[in-house]
């Protein structure tokens, strides 16, 4: 076993030991000397389906720098905000956890995390890192996640078969209708377009793209927008693609994200909104497809780019961590540098550190530029209230979606009845 | 019922015999309170495994009790804000309540009327086919609820389920449809999986109280001329009755809190709020927003009922029984 990752864990060290050089004001940061300490770090499982590895790289350099040992312990995605809970309840939190994007409002204003910012202002880091992922970070004006990895989800389309059709890839919502029915003509036993109606994040982009807006903070008080003459606009559009247009099917009425993966992956699916991670996971599902799909970031109603909600990792210091600066030297050393490089190209998703995603911006690789274009140029976030976890809970745009797809509910009726649902969640106390 | 225990002679030499539960034993304490002594540790168990539990969950309800109150560990009492909060909920009382209370009657009734019929097939069966059956629904009964679950939702899959393409085949049904969204079908999908999950137990059940019925009294029965549909219901259901009791109580209690056979529906979760029932519902509106003061109010008032539900059963079933 050690010989077999020696060579690995000097690459490690050679690599962290250019990073710490080319980082400059790294220089003080050899100071924190932990010797015999232990931290404890809490990471989502599945992210990169090579973590174990990744960790033992991690692990050494971390020990080499502080003298310190890691305990890394990986955690399901499912069972994570439970184990989050309970562990704060009892008081037996990590020192660092990756928190998505959506809880880490919640556990600050829970008092659960020790905030970060002077950390990141002593670093100089301020300035580069990923605007969404800051903001859905903050809480208070305070930063208390720090960016860590992105993704966001763009239109993920078949390029064989429009290709066969002499599509162009869609730029404008008549373009979608225009392919849909083209599609539609020539593989009927096909979805020309996935809606499915039990997903949210796959909402908001045609809300925003009409501009509409999901909820605004008007002083104190939160405000849904999703049952302006806009956002009514977006919505009926997307619902209607599969209700007008018959370009979906009687079961995605109940489908969640992972069903959509799953029908692309077997081939039933043209066109789909799907994460920036996926495309790995089609391949490995259903190797016939490599090659045969593509991705555009989403259009807007007239062109454009319609925005997409950001989503993520955050890395959070726990407000029980024995030894914060040593907790922030963990965090530093996975979300910038080298380490946040190979996470990224491990697990398909982006760097939160700004230059590093600068860097992946250059790709050519036609399943990250239309990513990485969306993530820059047409990033959104869901509004940043720890009420909002609430309203997921609720499934409240969910519920709208499926009202109107399953004919429960007309557009108006649905957005109307979901917009009083986020407001009475989101501004009750 | 603790004070008939008899505390056990002891021996001593020849006088042993003559003394038998005589006066002088009341006036020794130790005596009297050995019964407690003795069940002194298993009711220490239980004080803090169960009674402690429930107390502080009724406390919690009492309370505004979310993410913060944990890390800073203070109370947070808002009376009974909570349980006002449930009642005025028009959810509960236009499809939570009408849901659960509507499924959990079909599905007891469903439950022990298959598991009797299984149970009687199954008493008239030689030992090969009763060895044979009985391996067969032990295999239902030991399936998981997560797995059960999924195959009824692959079943009744919109597109690519068994049942939508056999309609379609022979002409029933010009589309595909979604089971899924409508209250009804959805419900009936979720009886058929906790039927077929629960009646295995209640046909095991039934059948060893079954073989304990007296041969005599149901061959006396025949040759007075009983036919076979009244002997079950003059003789076998009366002898019964304590198994019935048993087996009815213990699906109601299950049926009521059904939770993983409909949030692992398609919808289930809360997307179809026509489909709630009162475990998902508790469930999104308490621990999904982490209002733990609400969800411990909505778990005192289902424990309620469902001790007045047990409470009337034991009653009405045992009512000429010695309690």
């Amino acid at each position: 076993m050690k010989r077999r990752l020696l060579p690995v864990a000097v690459l490690a060290t050679a690599a962290f030991g250019l990073t710490a050089c080319s980082g400059g004001s790294n220089a003080d940061s050899g100071d924190v000397s932990a010797e015999g300490e232990t931290l404890s770090v809490w990471i989502m499982e599945g992210t990169n389906p090579d973590s174990e590895a990744f960790f033992d790289d991690v692990a050494e350099a971390f020990t080499e720098e502080t003298g310190a040992e890691l305990d890394v312990e990986f955690v399901q995605w499912a069972d994570a905000h439970d184990r989050f809970v309970t562990s704060i309840a009892g008081g037996t939190t990590p020192d660092v956890a990756e928190t998505g994007t959506t809880w880490t409002a919640e556990f600050a204003d829970a008092g659960a995390l020790a905030p970060i910012g002077d950390f990141v202002e002593d670093e100089g880091l301020g300035g580069d890192l990923v605007e969404g992922l800051v903001a859905s970070g903050t809480y208070d004006d305070e930063l208390y996640g720090m960016p860590w990895y992105a993704g966001v989800r763009s239109l993920v389309y078949r390029s064989d078969i429009f290709e066969e059709l002499g599509l162009e890839a869609p730029a404008s919502w008549d373009d979608i209708v225009a392919a849909g029915e083209a599609v539609k003509a020539a593989h009927p036993e096909m979805m020309a377009f996935a809606v499915p109606g039990d997903a949210e994040f796959p909402v908001y982009p045609w809300v925003w793209g009409a501009g509409g807006e999901v909820a605004e903070q008007d002083g104190d008080e939160w405000v849904s927008g999703l049952d302006s003459a806009e956002s009514q606009d977006g919505i009926a559009f997307y619902t209607g693609l599969a209700t007008e247009h018959g370009f979906s099917s009687a079961g995605a009425t109940t489908w969640k994200e992972t069903d959509v993966l799953d029908n692309f992956s077997q081939g039933n699916v043209a066109m789909a909104l799907m994460g920036s991670w996926t495309p790995a996971a089609i391949v490995e599902k259903n190797a016939e497809l490599e090659g045969k799909f593509a991705a555009t970031p989403i259009p807007g109603k007239d062109g454009g780019i319609a925005p997409s909600v950001l989503g993520g990792s955050h890395l959070s210091m726990f407000s029980t961590a024995k030894n914060p600066d040593l907790a922030w030297e963990f965090i530093k050393l996975m979300t910038t540098g080298e380490f946040a490089e190979q996470w990224g190209e491990q697990s398909g998703y982006f760097p939160g550190q700004a230059s590093l995603l600068a860097e992946t911006m250059e790709s050519d690789d036609p399943l990250v530029a239309p990513f990485a274009t969306q993530l820059v140029e047409g990033g959104g976030t869901v509004p940043v209230t720890p009420k909002y976890g609430a309203v997921q809970a609720k499934k409240t745009t969910n519920t709208a979606i499926q009202a109107i797809l399953s004919g429960q509910k007309t557009v108006e009726q649905a957005t109307a009845d979901a917009a009083a649902e986020m407001n009475e969640i989101m501004n009750g106390d | 019922m603790t004070s008939t225990i008899q505390a056990p002679q002891v021996a001593r030499g020849a006088e042993s015999p003559r003394a038998a539960g005589g006066p002088v034993q009341r006036k020794n304490p130790l005596v009297r309170a050995r019964p407690w002594l003795l069940l002194a540790p298993a009711l220490a168990v239980l004080a803090v495994l169960l009674l402690w539990p429930l107390v502080r969950v009724f406390l919690f309800s009492l309370q505004d009790y979310g993410l913060r109150e944990i890390v800073s560990g203070d109370a947070n009492w808002i009376g009974l804000a909570n349980y006002g909060e449930i009642f005025t909920d028009p959810t509960l009382w236009t499809v939570v309540l009408p849901n659960t209370v509507g499924f959990a009657v079909l599905a007891v009734a469903g439950t022990v009327a298959l598991g009797t019929a299984v149970a009687v097939l199954m008493a008239s069966l030689g030992p090969v086919w009763r060895t044979v059956v009985g391996s067969a629904i032990m295999i239902a009964w030991a399936m998981p609820a997560v797995t059960g679950t999924y195959v009824w939702v692959w079943i009744f899959d919109a597109d690519r389920g068994i049942v939508n393409e056999t309609l379609q085949a022979i002409g029933l049904q010009d589309e595909p449809v979604n089971w899924f969204t409508n209250r009804y079908t959805f419900y009936a999908i979720v009886l058929l999986n906790v039927i077929h999950h629960g009646f295995p137990f209640v046909a095991i059940t039934i059948l060893a109280g079954l073989l304990g019925v007296p041969k005599e009294m149901l061959e006396a029965a025949e040759v007075d001329g009983a036919g076979s549909w009244r002997r079950f219901w003059s003789i076998i259901v009366p002898n019964l009755r304590q198994v019935f009791a048993v087996v009815i109580i213990l699906s109601t209690i299950w049926d009521f809190k059904v939770f993983a056979q409909v949030y692992l529906m398609p919808g289930g979760a809360g997307s179809n709020r026509e489909a709630l029932n009162l475990g998902v519902w508790s469930y999104v509106e308490s621990f999904g927003q982490n209002r733990y003061g609400f969800g411990s109010a909505i778990a005192v008032l289902l424990t309620v009922v469902l001790l007045g539900i047990t409470v009337v059963y034991v009653r009405t079933m045992l009512k000429e029984e010695e309690l």
